[in-house]
């Protein structure tokens, strides 16, 4: 009963009732429906921030061959290595990628929504969603129904975290792709109107991957020529090599294959 | 009595590491910062117990926003 006992979470609980009562009586949608478009529109809130999120990740993405570089570079050293990289975000003018704030926004309305479909007398509306979850309310894996729905929502986790990762650590990702699989566990235990919420939003930040990727179109990663004439040729092939290979980033394999082929020059002496 | 002046601080810590083994744990890593959010909130907790170290953490949450420019921000 930990809800009553934190006077914002009852708060919180208040909010998501009404939210939901809203879309229920008056545009008619049932109650899973409800929770879909409360939602869309949580989402649609947060889209300033997130497209501005999307923009410096793109804008990250470009230059992850050289802030490989700096990875390696000091491999042994994380604080040194971070650092660096600050640094170098500050000589290039990117913004790093993610921050907290959009994510730790969304988590209220889920906190909200748990309490509510564990409280809400829903009355005798119709709590079943695309016939083939019978209750919202009930337990996801206590129906067949719930299963499918625990699989749509490891793929859209999946696919969501296809957009969302700013990492370019083939490790990490990987694992990130894995994780889903582990939390499916957990999440099954929750009411099948909490899975919906959760596939609902993946679906989101898939969608607007998709729209924002083609509507920004994809700069080729710049080539950061600062040549000196001390450099030679050869040297500079050897270092193009290794740099311009983001294995992990799936953006990448664009621009490469639309640009003419040509062998990337890199300084090292780019940095100070 | 030095563990039960910390007690709260203890509390705090804990409910970090929940969000992290539960909710952080399901999304990539999305901080701009370094250390993260939730390893700045424990820190934070430590060196200047619950009130303080609540605060420090909650501003730097508000901190963390894509408008900020983030990097290395250790607990001071």
């Amino acid at each position: 009963m930990i809800v009553y006992a934190v006077p914002i979470l009852s708060q919180l609980e208040a909010i998501m009732r009404h939210v939901l009562n809203w879309f229920h009586s008056n545009l008619g949608l049932s109650w899973a429906w409800s929770i879909v478009a409360t939602t869309v529109v949580v989402r649609m809130l947060l889209v300033p921030l997130t497209i501005r999120q999307i923009h410096s990740m793109q804008n990250l993405q470009r230059f992850a061959p050289q802030m490989k570089e700096i990875q390696k570079k000091y491999k042994g050293d994380k604080q040194k290595q971070n650092e660096e990289l600050m640094k170098f975000y500050r000589e290039n003018n990117i913004n790093p990628a993610a921050s907290c704030l959009p994510m730790l926004l969304q988590l209220p309305v889920f906190i909200a929504l748990y309490y509510t479909l564990k409280h809400f007398d829903f009355g005798r509306g119709n709590l079943s969603f695309l016939h083939f979850i019978p209750s919202i309310k009930d337990g996801t894996t206590s129906h067949w129904g719930g299963y499918v729905l625990l699989a749509v929502y490891v793929l859209s986790q999946m696919a969501s975290t296809q957009f969302m990762a700013t990492t370019a650590d083939k490790m990490q990702r990987r694992l990130f792709m894995i994780m889903p699989l582990i939390f499916v566990t957990f999440i099954a235990r929750f009411p099948a109107g909490l899975v919906l919420y959760w596939v609902t939003t993946n679906l989101w930040t898939v969608g607007q991957g998709l729209i924002t990727r083609r509507l920004i179109p994809k700069t080729p990663a710049p080539v950061v020529e600062r040549r000196s004439s001390r450099t030679s040729p050869k040297d500079d092939g050897g270092s193009g090599g290794n740099g311009a290979e983001p294995e992990g980033t799936p953006q990448q394999p664009k621009p490469r294959a639309s640009a003419p082929r040509k062998v990337k020059r890199k300084k090292r002496a780019s940095r100070r | 009595m030095r563990r039960i002046v910390r007690a709260p601080a203890l509390a705090g810590i804990g409910l970090v590491w929940l969000y992290r083994l539960t909710f952080g744990a399901l999304f990539p890593t999305t901080c701009k910062y370094h250390p993260s959010c939730s390893e700045y909130a424990v820190q934070a907790l430590r060196a200047h117990g619950l009130a303080r170290g609540s605060l420090l953490a909650g501003w730097r949450l508000l901190r963390c926003n894509p408008w900020s420019r983030g990097g290395f921000d250790p607990v001071r």
